[in-house]
């Protein structure tokens, strides 16, 4: 008798073991994908990006900088992996990634495809200095004047800003050198740069760390012209009382006291347009997320009665994966070319992509978590995009996480942009697309009910709004539907209206006449006669008299 | 003179907003039924201002409906404010009693009541630029209620003005009172219930051994 209970029992243990481990081993994304809705409740949503592959070192064929066959060949002792790399750059006319292999001291070239390295730097020949230390920023552009690719170093340990045209696959010429302003306005000791940017002009602009009045610029024959853009101090409670103890306090305690600075902003990026997009790490209040102009002002201005958000909404949240609360610092910031803005959240290792009016399109990417699965980030350093993809550069585990858009992804993005160029009808196949898959995805309706009140559908607009709780779109709506009604009800409300006046018309001259319908209220009056239909005049003089107020007689009237 | 029936007297109250209070009184009217109505209506008036407001107008959060934090609104509230009224006036040498000072005070309350059921009505068929029209009716029928309110603690307790003012005031200050011990009261019990049940279950782990 034992030993069949014991076999049975087994089997059943096998088995229930082997459906648990295929429940389990199923292929899903490693983070879990949500939006955020009108109230700003995080909500579930479908993933709009999937792991696609992560490239390290190997991948990357970095020992072709050992082989002096390759092309690429630096020296026999080339590190074989990245080491705490610290931003990309893509250059799309080449199909060129560039990245700054910080600790290396190295800058590399990959191809944009395959990611085999194609180009390694360690220096910069015709310059002050030959070899970089620390390099912490890159960014490549096609310069105007020289018409030729050119690559901006922020070589930081070196205190210098360096652009150079490449010789060939592992030589620079340096064509600029920036280095720390003389001039009095620039207060700062050191002279750090870590992330660069350059516009259509060629003035280099500079997050330099310590500097907090913005980022510093360049002029293209290496002037400094000043600062740009910089962040406003972020008014909380603490700020204000220091100013009221400012206004009383002596020159001896105010020098001890704290000064109230703004927040350096992270980092920044340059759309086709040559808007500045700035990013700043702590602050999701106020000045997150920048757009700047020309000018240095910002455009996405919530003092302005806008409310743009940045990141994860409330202040403090907690990752399941991690089981850790994160408050998101926000560290990078990407425009893609259909002029979508990914930004990075070091803290929690999601990218928040908004469009180009600041509406959240989708939140993908996670930090790594105890299982350190595949596409997980421990220390996500940089974001860039090209085409349908998501790179994303881990400083810890020294990789590049490569992000690809789903199909969800795909019809997102799609209408997203015909949405934002205003093709409201263009875009419905692609948002019914969208609410199949995701039937809680706020802006689909929102895109669906612009497309409805274009074609004039009014209540179906009106319904679509009311799903995406859109109170201002269906005000707007409802005042088109509310012509729309009495246009084609014109007719009817005339009618009615002239059947009310004549109504109340007649009435007035039957109570003048003294002539009552209803008999009801007749029995119940009392001091009226009762002979209502054929009331002599004498009959009606009397009763004028005492009524002054009608109101108030019936009330005696019923009193009684 | 005055001869009304009750619905009559509530009549004349609301559109004799000097005068009113003070027939009411002197003639003994007022129904309670029609007291508790109001007060009832009031708190069918916070429930549809939660729920029957024009969609572009309503700001509630409409994934959670809580009936319980309206019915503290409107009825509570009521309640503590012809309680501290009359608990105050005891004091104040007010001549009202508690029957009439509920009757008096939901009396007052109509012009809002009414006014505000206008202002959501109309708001299901206005859109935002008109949103004026609304908030008007709706601060017409307030700032009536608040009048009749003042006229009826006078002609109730037959204050003086400025001793009404004053009287009102303080009645809010004992609502607060009233309120912030009745919650010290209840979390009190929560804590007493606690405190039994914990025995009751330590015992009947003991006894289960």
């Amino acid at each position: 008798m034992k030993h069949p209970l014991r076999k049975l029992l087994s089997l059943s243990l096998a088995a229930v073991t082997a459906m648990s481990m295929s429940v389990t081993a199923f292929a899903d994304e490693p983070y879990n994908p949500y939006n955020y809705d009108t109230w700003d409740d995080a909500i579930p949503s479908q993933a709009a990006y999937r792991v696609e592959k992560t490239i390290t070192g190997s991948e990357m064929k970095l020992e072709k900088l050992r082989d002096p066959e390759s092309g690429v060949y630096v020296s026999d002792d080339a590190p074989l992996v990245l080491n705490d790399a610290r931003d990309l750059s893509v250059y799309e006319e080449n199909k060129e990634m560039w990245v700054a292999d910080s600790k290396n001291n190295r800058i590399l070239r990959l191809d944009l495809d395959t990611l085999e390295v194609t180009g390694c730097f360690t220096g910069v020949h015709n310059s002050s200095r030959d070899g970089f230390a620390a390099p912490q920023g890159v960014f490549v552009t096609k310069s105007a004047s020289l018409d030729e690719e050119v690559v901006y170093i922020a070589d930081t340990d070196n205190s210098r800003v360096v652009k150079a045209r490449i010789t060939n696959s592992t030589m620079l010429t340096c064509v600029q050198e920036y280095f720390k302003p003389e001039e009095a306005l620039y207060t700062a000791q050191t002279f750090n740069p870590k992330k660069i940017c350059v516009d259509a002009a060629e003035n280099v602009y500079a997050v330099v760390s310590s500097v907090n009045s913005g980022s510093v610029q360049f002029s293209r024959d290496g002037n400094f012209t000043g600062f740009y853009g910089a962040n406003r101090v972020n008014v909380t409670a603490a700020v204000i009382a220091q100013r009221i103890w400012r206004m009383i306090a002596s020159d001896e305690q105010l020098e001890g006291m704290q000064r109230n600075v703004p927040i350096e902003y992270a980092n920044f990026d340059i759309d086709n347009d040559g808007f500045i997009f700035t990013v700043t790490e702590v602050d999701t209040d106020t000045d997150s997320v920048k757009k700047l102009n020309p000018a240095g002002y910002n455009i996405w201005n919530n003092a302005k009665g806008n409310n743009y958000k940045f990141g994860d909404l409330t202040s403090s949240q907690y990752d399941p994966l991690t089981k850790k609360s994160h408050t998101t610092r926000l560290t990078d910031i990407d425009i893609s070319d259909d002029n979508f803005i990914n930004v990075m959240d070091f803290e929690t290792g999601r990218v928040f992509q908004y469009d180009k009016e600041c509406n959240l399109v989708c939140i993908f990417g996670t930090k790594t978590s105890t299982s350190d699965q595949r596409g997980t980030i421990a220390n996500p350093n940089a974001v860039e995009s090209y085409g349908n993809r998501v790179y994303i550069l881990d400083g810890s585990k020294n990789d590049i996480t490569i992000f690809i858009e789903t199909q969800f992804g795909k019809y997102v993005h799609s209408a997203f942009k015909l949405y934002d160029e205003g093709r409201y009808t263009d875009a419905k196949a692609d948002w019914d697309q969208v609410v199949k898959r995701d039937g809680s995805y706020t802006y689909a309706y929102i895109g669906l009910g612009k497309a409805a009140l274009n074609e004039e559908r009014y209540n179906e607009a009106l319904d679509y709004f009311e799903t995406a709780y859109d109170q201002e779109d269906y005000d707007k709506a409802y005042k088109y539907a509310r012509e729309a009604w009495l246009k084609d009800h014109f007719t009817l409300i005339i009618i009615v209206v002239v059947l009310l006046i004549a109504l109340i018309i007649v009435r007035k001259w039957m109570k003048k006449k003294g002539i009552k319908i209803f008999k009801k209220k007749k029995k119940r009056l009392v001091s009226v006669g009762t002979g209502a239909a054929g009331i002599s005049a004498q009959n009606f003089r009397k009763e004028e008299k005492p009524a002054d107020d009608d109101d108030d007689e019936d009330d005696e009237e019923e009193g009684e | 003179m005055y001869e009304f029936t009750q619905m009559g007297w509530l009549k004349h109250v609301i559109f004799h907003p000097v005068e009113g209070f003070e027939d009411l009184r002197w003639k003994k009217q007022g129904s309670m039924k029609i007291a508790m109505v109001i007060v009832f209506l009031l708190f069918v008036d916070m429930v549809a201002d939660r729920q029957l407001t024009g969609f572009q107008f309503n700001t509630a959060y409409v994934k959670v409906f809580n009936v319980v934090p309206l019915l503290v609104q409107s009825v509570v509230y009521f309640f503590t404010w012809v309680i501290a009224n009359w608990a105050l006036c005891t004091l104040f040498d007010g001549e009202g009693t508690l029957k009439k000072i509920c009757i008096y005070s939901a009396y007052a309350l109509v012009p809002y009541i009414v006014c505000s059921y206008i202002s959501i009505f109309i708001s299901n068929f206005i859109v935002e630029e008109e949103k004026v029209w609304m908030t008007a009716i709706y601060y017409l029928g307030l700032v009536w209620s608040v009048v009749l309110m003042i006229q009826a603690m006078k002609a109730v307790h037959q204050y003086t003005f400025k001793k009404t003012i004053v009287s009102m005031i303080f009645t809010i200050v004992a609502m607060l009172l009233i309120l912030f011990l009745a919650i010290l009261l209840l979390s009190l019990f929560q804590q007493v219930y606690v405190f039994g049940y914990s025995i009751y279950t330590e015992i009947a782990y003991r006894i289960r051994g």
